[in-house]
């Protein structure tokens, strides 16, 4: 029973093409994953890197404990079930499942044993003495699966086990796999393209589009907290609605202003408190998502509870408990794509027919906002940025009514400005007095929120203690300042890059051997860093090797990326230009120049003139520049 | 995006379409053919560049035990533990220098003058009689001197991989990278070296049966190598291109006229029977597989079998007894004469026209039971609903034939097609043992009407003795054969995508 | 308005069976007759060479049968035959399996270019490198000899994987990947998995082997030049016809002969029929 961690895997082919982008994930023991996606986004290839039938092309793959980049598939301890079975057809069921077993060379009733449960299992006892080809297809993946489980592995990984049966025996089979699961208590992930077999099994889900993971979430967070467009687009059915328009917030009330039809709702402000204030300028471009079962035929008493528009019926869908209505809100809409198409589901049964005008309900709470260009959500669970006004004077940033000295690298003449404050940026402990109004942990984040001023400040991971007040200051190297849309105050980037190459290098030692003094060659491998070499641990040039190759790891050109506080100012290591002293309060720090690249470097002492830097190539990481790959 | 223009096309028009688009797009093909030979070229130097930086990078970094493995091979394995392979490649270097000191050097010497003495009379008092002293033999000089670069080419590459892989282990053993056991080393080849363990038998036997005599007709191409130069009694010597020239007309001698209008006629008919050979069987061998294969046809399997028992008879015996047949005295003529059908015997296979008219109705009878079973099986492979849609669209018999079956059936077996055409321009037997390329005829230089390139050279070798014009016309006839399959191959799309396929 | 006249389904299918059957009669006779000639006259009594004008013999007897094995060597062929052939057999069978396995399943580098060079050999005149073939034969003094023969007819087997391979391609790779994470090797697969699935192109391969030195007449003769004693049987027979005077004389006993040639080879692949042609189609459909 395992865990599986993936970090930062690539799969590139030949040609350049990358099937997989940077996948990241950490899966639990006994948890069951689900990759999810439409074909082609990478998701059979990520699963069949875990596997080891494709090599992983960068990246860290560990199941338990153990690295498996180069382990064999049989070495790995994994089974596989596949969307065409695979069984064996020239063996017996009974023969199919035990292969493994006596590839394994178990005894004889160890296999017979470990056989005749699995089938018991799986119900296919009586077909043990069967051929494959004498058998239906549901019967058949259950050899498959019998197959898999009685070799007791550490993690189950199944294709598309059920896109070749028929729907009926589809929905059996989902629960079955999922009781197999919480019987055998053991790492389950499964690829399908059905989002209906995604949300209803996994544990937490995969959504996968062209290569790169858009969110990993449980299946209830992913239908309500979508990230971007196209998560809330492949979830759920029908899909979910998508209008294009425009917010204008006006007072404490923001208008959603619909395109090509002349609608407009109001909602109150504090729905979009997370929102970026850029949003608001009613100019800028949203997708406005509404999902059918969120909106419903106007009843009389919803006219004042709920937005309440008028939409034209194109055609209906029975499904007897529902219907699904089509329909435009454009009420003079053709009958092409267009961005005013709308579905709901109705169960109040009324008649409806096509052509009918009808006004629907539409439950503003649930409304999704995502950004035209990026197509990311608007509203954001946990927002990055705090987005405020704020007025330096003396030295001091005034904002919401509070006002903080700023330190000494934050230079800006005075004046009004915009702050960009990280939610992560906002620290316990300051002097800024402010009201807690909730504490929500969302996939592990501890997400704070505060009024101050009557606004909203959001902090990210702050210590909170639960009472109502909150002492707060600001992590000031990590704020923006803007004025007249041009950065005036910018962060301190939290890597400094450095180009570097991994070389090898000769060295002679003496050594003391029986007494007598012998010279003792070496070789060392490293770093060379603007001309000069830095050695490294046997770890982390086995990484390096592992990822690339011998011939590959000793030619590509290299980044190392270091934390500010992964540097240490000594007596030899790379030598760089002092620029600039930083103090920002709490942290000091110096800005070096070496050579081309510029480096951040946290210290307790000023320095000027030339510093050598050394980096903890521990802690460092190591992108390969050529593919953009992140490597350690 | 969709060329409504061309869709709206008759076939006919589309035809003259892609047929001027060719012609337009040729110029450019060929430009682009010329443009990409630099970049393979400088791939290629690329590579031949990276063998060198290999081993000038093993010599300049390499340690003491490196750089003696470059004379003694094996050396940096053995004294980095890894003694199985190290003792294989030192046995190898042994094998090598001992072959190059007793055997392989003699001939090499010898190779540019293929010869000084043939042979020598000598007066043998012990018998008193004239005896032969044997001395330098052209063959078998040109055939182990061939040999040898073969293993002195084996050898440099063996060689390189030892530099390679000492270097390698080197530097394994500086990363801090453990050397493989020879257990495992022996393990993976049953895995990730199992194609080595599979292939190395078979291309064995190949290079020493197949590419080593490709070479040495190549090389006797260029020799005067006939009956009156036959070792070990006579030399034979280098002549340069003067095979060539005889072969297409340019030589001195009167021979030489006639060798190239021989060559002319063969090849013609040559591509002719290969053309028709393969055709006729093909279509009439899909006709009776669909006839079996009618819905409602009874006895598949047994009018199958008759035709498949025809396959099973060795085709010499069909041959041969066809021939006899067949002959002006055989029976089919004295039958048909007794019964007064005919006035005189039938010139089947002794009037030129008339015989290659028979041997490709006798092909015909010999090859359709083989084309019939691979259309037979292809054939239930076409889906069922297509037809039924056709049906349904109005399409006849005939219609569904031209729509349907044959476009599938000429996708998927076009590599079966071509197989089967070279196989017909190279086709040894029908040729030999029916007609043995009979009528023979007067102005054509030891080939008869029926001959094909490959009878003809059957005869140039076997009885003439035109060692070196064989091998000219053998020359010509590969790069015939290749070039038409080629065109065949790089046309048929089911050859590229082999993967999808699957 | 005119009816339009429709001729009744099952009428016109009728008609049209009527006639597949007609033709398939027709092709059944002229592929069968020749070889009921062939017996017919194996049958014959008379010694009246290939000239007679007449099919069925005066003279009904075995005396062909019993001259061929008491006064001609063809048992000696025979068996020479039967040898090369099983030997043949045996190796060629396993060197095509080995060489289309590794060029279906495996990936290596020199895959690719590997398939291209056997392809461009075998469009070579495979006649003309016999003399190349003849003198090494004769440097390890395998000419004139049954395993000289034996040698040549296997040693360029792999470039006959081509069905074969074709076959194996039509086996779902993820068999192979299945088994990869049961815990088998590249070797165990090829063994316990793919083989057993691969009897019908096993089959055919094994009857091609098998038949081709009975039928080869080119490379046989070569090597066995001037040696009767270690003719094949296509060799021996064709011996028998090539001048006139033993035409006439040996032409009954070469039909018995080819009788006995034709009976156990005809009767294997009557068994084997089934295998060979899934074999046949399923390499040449995938091609």
């Amino acid at each position: 029973m395992a865990e599986v961690s993936l970090k930062h895997i690539y799969k590139v082919y030949p040609n350049g093409t990358k099937a997989v982008n940077d996948f990241n994930m950490q899966i639990e023991d006994k948890e069951f994953i689900v990759f999810v996606g439409p074909s082609g986004c990478g998701k059979s290839t990520t699963l069949r890197m875990i596997a080891g039938l494709e090599d992983v092309s960068a990246g860290e793959l560990k199941i338990g404990d153990l690295v498996v980049n180069d382990v064999e598939p049989k070495d790995r301890d994994i089974a596989m079930v596949f969307q065409n079975y695979a069984l064996y057809p020239h063996m017996t069921v009974y023969e199919n499942i035990a292969f493994g077993l006596r590839l394994r060379k178990l005894s004889k009733e160890e296999i017979h044993k470990r056989v005749v449960e699995a089938a018991d299992i799986l119900g296919i006892t009586e077909y043990l003495g069967k051929k494959p080809k004498e058998m239906s297809g549901g019967q058949r993946q259950r050899v498959a699966l019998g197959r898999a489980i009685v070799r007791e592995p550490k993690v189950m990984l199944l294709d598309e086990p059920l896109s070749n049966l028929d729907a009926k025996l589809r929905t059996q089979m989902r629960a079955e796999i999922s009781k197999l699961h919480s019987k055998l208590q053991t790492t389950f992930i499964y690829v399908t393209h059905d989002q209906v077999e995604a949300m209803t099994m996994g544990t937490r889900i995969v959504v996968m589009k062209d290569g790169f993971v858009q969110q990993i979430d449980t299946p209830k967070n992913l239908y309500n907290y979508p990230e971007n467009k196209f998560v809330a687009s492949f979830i759920g059915t029908p899909q979910m609605n998508f209008f294009e328009g425009t917010l204008c917030k006006t007072g404490e009330e923001v208008i959603i202003k619909f395109d090509y039809a002349n609608v407009e709702i109001k909602v109150p402000y504090s729905m979009l408190y997370k929102a970026k204030p850029a949003y608001l300028d009613g100019k800028t471009k949203v997708y406005i998502g509404l999902r059918a079962e969120d909106i419903s035929l106007a009843s009389e008493e919803d006219n004042n509870k709920k937005a309440v528009i008028k939409a034209v019926v194109s055609h209906k869908e029975e499904l007897g408990n529902e219907t699904l209505v089509y329909g435009d809100i454009n009420l003079n809409g053709g009958e092409t794509e267009s961005p005013t198409k709308i579905v709901l589901k109705d169960n109040s049964g009324k008649e409806i027919k096509t052509g009918d005008i009808i006004g629907v309900a539409l439950n503003l709470e649930r409304i999704r906002l995502f950004d035209k260009e990026t197509e990311r959500s608007v509203l954001p669970r946990v927002p990055e940025y705090n987005y405020l006004d704020c007025e330096v004077k003396n030295g001091k940033l005034c904002f919401l009514g509070a006002e903080l000295g700023l330190p000494q690298a934050v230079k800006c003449p005075d004046g009004k400005y915009q702050a960009l404050i990280p939610a992560n940026a906002v620290t316990a402990g300051g002097s800024i007095k402010a009201k807690a109004v909730s504490c929500e942990d969302i996939n592990g984040v501890k997400l704070l929120s505060l009024t101050l001023g009557g606004k909203r400040l959001y902090a990210v991971n702050a210590d909170y203690d639960g009472g109502e007040t909150v002492n707060v200051g600001l992590d000031f190297k990590k704020i923006t300042l803007i004025a007249d849309g041009k950065n005036i105050v910018e962060p301190m980037p939290e890597n400094s890059t450095l180009s570097c190459k991994f070389v090898k290098r000769k060295a002679v030692k003496t050594e003391e051997i029986n007494g007598k003094s012998k010279r003792v060659k070496t070789v060392n491998f490293g770093f060379e860093i603007n001309g000069a070499f830095f050695a490294v641990s046997d770890a982390v040039s086995q990484k390096i090797f592992a990822a690339l190759g011998m011939k590959k790891a000793l030619a590509a050109s290299l980044k190392l990326e270091c934390r500010a506080e992964d540097f240490a100012v000594s007596e030899n290591g790379i030598a760089a230009e002092a620029e600039e002293f930083l103090n920002f309060g709490g942290e000091k720090f110096i800005r070096c120049k070496a050579g081309a690249d510029t480096v951040y470097v946290k210290t307790e002492k000023e320095y000027s003139g030339v510093v050598y830097l050394m980096p903890d190539f521990e802690k460092a990481g190591v992108v390969e520049t050529e593919r953009d790959i992140k490597i350690i | 995006m969709v060329d409504l223009d061309y869709l709206k096309k008759s076939p006919f028009e589309k035809f003259r379409f892609n047929f001027i688009a060719f012609f337009k797009r040729l110029p450019s093909g060929f430009v682009a053919f010329f443009r990409a030979i630099p970049k393979k070229l400088y791939k290629l130097w690329l590579a031949f560049a990276g063998i060198f930086l290999n081993i000038g990078r093993a010599a300049k970094e390499g340690d003491w035990k490196t750089r003696t493995s470059f004379a003694v091979m094996g050396f940096g394995l053995l004294a980095r533990k890894q003694y199985l392979r190290g003792i294989l490649y030192l046995v190898f270097e042994a094998l090598f220098v001992l072959y190059m000191v007793f055997f392989g050097w003699k001939y090499l010497v010898k190779l540019g003058s293929l010869g000084e003495i043939a042979c020598v009379e000598e007066w043998d008092d012990a018998i008193g009689a004239f005896t032969y002293k044997f001395y330098d033999n052209s063959l078998l000089i040109l055939l182990y001197s061939l040999l040898t670069v073969f293993i002195m080419a084996a050898f440099v590459y063996m060689w390189y991989q030892n530099v390679k892989g000492c270097f390698l282990s080197q530097q394994f053993v500086e990363a801090g990278i453990s050397l493989p056991a020879a257990k495992d080393s022996l393990r993976s080849y049953a895995n990730e070296n199992y194609h080595k363990s599979l292939l190395s038998i078979p291309m064995l036997g190949l290079i020493v049966f197949t590419v080593l005599p490709i070479f040495f007709m190549v090389f006797i191409a260029f020799t005067n190598y006939d009956k009156a130069h036959m070792p070990p009694q006579e030399l034979f010597h280098w002549v340069g291109a003067d095979n060539f020239v005889t072969l297409l007309g340019g030589g001195i001698s009167a021979n030489s006229k006639v060798f190239a209008y021989t060559f002319g006629e063969v090849l013609l008919w040559t591509i002719v029977w290969a053309f028709f050979a393969t055709f006729t069987n093909y279509i009439l061998g899909m006709v009776v597989a669909i006839l079996i294969n009618k819905k409602g046809v009874k006895f598949k399997k047994l009018w199958r079998t008759v035709l498949v028992v025809t396959i099973a008879v060795p085709q010499f015996v069909s041959l041969m007894f066809m021939s006899q047949l067949l002959a002006d005295q055989g029976l089919i003529n004295n039958l048909l004469l007794s019964w007064g059908w005919i006035d005189k015997a039938v010139p089947f296979l002794t009037d030129g026209t008339v015989a290659r008219v028979t041997i490709i109705i006798v092909n015909i009878w010999i090859g359709i039971p083989y084309s019939m079973l691979i259309c037979t099986g292809i054939l239930m492979n076409i889906p069922e609903d297509l037809y039924e849609s056709a049906r349904i669209d109005g399409a006849g018999p005939v219609r569904a034939y031209m729509k349907i079956t044959l476009p599938y059936m000429l996708h998927v077996t076009t590599p079966y097609l071509i197989t089967q055409f070279i196989g017909n321009l190279n086709n040894f037997n029908v040729i030999f043992l029916l007609t043995g390329g009979n009528p023979s005829s007067l102005d054509m230089q030891y080939a008869g009407k029926t001959d094909l390139l490959i009878t003809w050279l059957y005869k140039l070798t076997v009885s003439e003795s035109q060692y070196g014009i064989a091998s000219v016309i053998g020359i010509f006839t590969f790069v015939i054969v290749a070039v038409l399959s080629l065109i065949l191959y790089n046309r048929s799309k089911s050859v590229k995508n082999e993967e999808e396929f699957m | 308005m005119e009816k339009k006249k429709y001729r009744s389904k099952k009428v016109s299918e009728r008609i049209s069976l009527v006639l597949i059957y007609a033709v398939l009669i027709i092709i059944s006779l002229i592929w069968l007759i020749p070889f009921f000639m062939l017996i017919i006259l194996s049958f014959r009594g008379e010694q009246v060479g290939m000239s007679a004008d007449y099919l069925f013999p005066k003279q009904w007897s075995f005396d062909n049968y019993v001259k061929l094995f008491t006064q001609t060597k063809f048992l000696t062929w025979y068996g020479n035959t039967m040898l090369v052939s099983a030997v043949v057999t045996v190796f060629q069978t396993v060197i095509v399996l080995m060489t289309s396995y590794a060029l279906s399943r495996l990936r290596f580098r020199m895959r690719k270019p590997l398939m291209n060079l056997m392809l461009i050999l075998g469009m070579f005149p495979g006649f003309l490198s016999m003399t190349a073939v003849y003198f090494v034969l004769k440097e390890i003094n395998l000419t004139q000899n049954l395993f000289g023969l034996i040698l040549v007819f296997t040693a360029s087997s792999a470039m006959q994987y081509y069905i074969c391979k074709g076959f194996f391609d039509t086996i779902p790779k993820s068999l192979d990947e299945a088994a990869r994470i049961d815990g088998a090797s590249r070797h165990t697969i090829f063994v316990k998995i793919i083989l057993p699935l691969a009897k019908p192109i096993i089959i055919y391969t094994v009857l091609t082997a098998f038949i081709a030195p009975w039928g080869e007449y080119m490379f046989s003769s070569f090597i066995m030049l001037g040696d009767p004693d270690k003719f094949t049987v296509a060799v021996g027979m064709k011996s028998w016809l090539d001048n006139s005077t033993l035409a006439s004389e040996y032409f009954t006993v070469f039909c018995a002969a080819a009788v006995v040639v034709s009976i156990p080879i005809t009767a294997l692949f009557i068994w084997l029929q089934r295998y060979y042609v899934e074999g046949i189609t399923g390499g040449s459909v995938k091609g």
